[in-house]
């Protein structure tokens, strides 16, 4: 048991103020990222979404598109792989991969981390592949210049609703493996309708990696 | 979602603040948490009593303030309170980021944040 002091017995009471931010310090991070990046002229770009969503296959998708005309990066975030950065890394660009062990969601620190990693002035684009989590990335920004959310339609018909604030904070949502949308019996413009629900900004873009399809029209939406 | 890293930072935080004013003990601490932030309240204060044993913050109040979601409306102008579908279904209700007024594309402008407001030592 604590000995509870006594406020007459004991010293002086005082209020203090502090109004402290405490998501400062990854925003402050985040806009420092950004800084860096452009004082290269580099844009980046954040891919979120679930494990299994094909966050890296629609990246190596975009990658073998975009090649040949910007010279491209990936920032992988994993638990404990490598296995999603070796297959980035059989396009033929750099990759790095952060391992972070327990934490479930990149944060602007990590991408630094990443970012001294990649030779800036040899690129034009990095595509940052946040760790396989749909809640968690939400709520740290890395400094990147887009957010995108994959989504695969055969997650759930709830996915949208039931993560409203994550899809609050992106930018784009690839409405991805709509291949597989009939055979699951997935509608998915019961999912579009859902995300104009929660926000009405947010681009929408139906893609497949199997097939190819969207990765233009991804691509356009993304102006790359 | 974060809530023991988020305590877990504040806490060092305020200790960090007590120790700097050689504060005998932390009597409250007075925190602001955004509605549309990703932390619970309750939580918050699991994570809290957990983390401040075994320290000048043990047995201190906390208390939060939950902060108001506001939302700008691109074409009205509209700013204010976010609107939220009122659906059984769903009990926590779903925040839309849809103008209440005009039906346009708002944005987020509030209610994010998790703050430390003010702290109470006692020297």
């Amino acid at each position: 048991m604590v000995e509870i002091v006594k406020a007459e017995e004991g010293g002086e009471i005082l209020d203090i103020e502090l109004d402290v931010n405490l998501q400062r310090r990854n925003l402050e991070l985040a806009e420092a990222n950004r800084r860096l990046l452009e004082s290269f002229g580099v844009r980046a770009i954040d891919f979120m979404g679930s494990v299994g969503s094909g966050k890296t296959c629609l990246i190596g998708r975009l990658v073998e598109a975009l090649k040949g005309e910007y010279r491209i990066g990936v920032i992988g975030g994993d638990l404990t792989t490598t296995i999603d950065m070796e297959l980035l890394e059989g396009l033929g660009v750099p990759v790095v991969q952060v391992n972070t062990g327990r934490e479930c969601h990149l944060d602007a620190n990590l991408v630094a981390k990443a970012l001294e990693k990649l030779n800036l002035q040899q690129l034009d684009l990095v595509f940052i592949e946040n760790v396989g989590n749909i809640i968690c990335p939400a709520d740290f920004p890395l400094g990147a210049h887009r957010r995108v959310a994959v989504v695969s339609v055969v997650e759930s018909p709830y996915i949208i609703v039931k993560h409203p604030l994550t899809f609050q904070t992106v930018d784009v949502v690839a409405l991805n493996k709509v291949d597989l949308a009939q055979a699951v019996g997935a509608d998915v413009e019961r999912l579009e309708a859902d995300i104009r629900r929660v926000n009405p900004k947010l681009a929408i873009v139906r893609t497949s990696c199997k097939t190819g399809l969207g990765i233009q029209n991804l691509r356009e939406t993304l102006k790359l | 979602m974060h809530e023991f890293s988020a305590v877990s930072q504040m806490v060092e935080l305020v200790l960090e603040e007590a120790k700097r004013r050689n504060a005998k003990r932390v009597l409250e601490v007075r925190v602001s948490v955004g509605k549309l932030s990703f932390l619970n309240p309750e939580q918050l204060r699991f994570a809290y009593k957990v983390l401040s044993e075994g320290t000048i913050l043990e047995n201190s109040r906390l208390r939060i303030e939950e902060k108001e979601g506001v939302i700008q409306c691109s074409k009205c102008g509209y700013k204010g309170g976010i609107s939220v579908e009122d659906n059984p279904y769903y009990h926590l209700g779903i925040p839309f980021l849809r103008c209440p007024k005009c039906g346009g594309e708002a944005s987020i402008v509030e209610g994010r944040d998790f703050s430390i407001k003010s702290i109470r030592i006692e020297v």
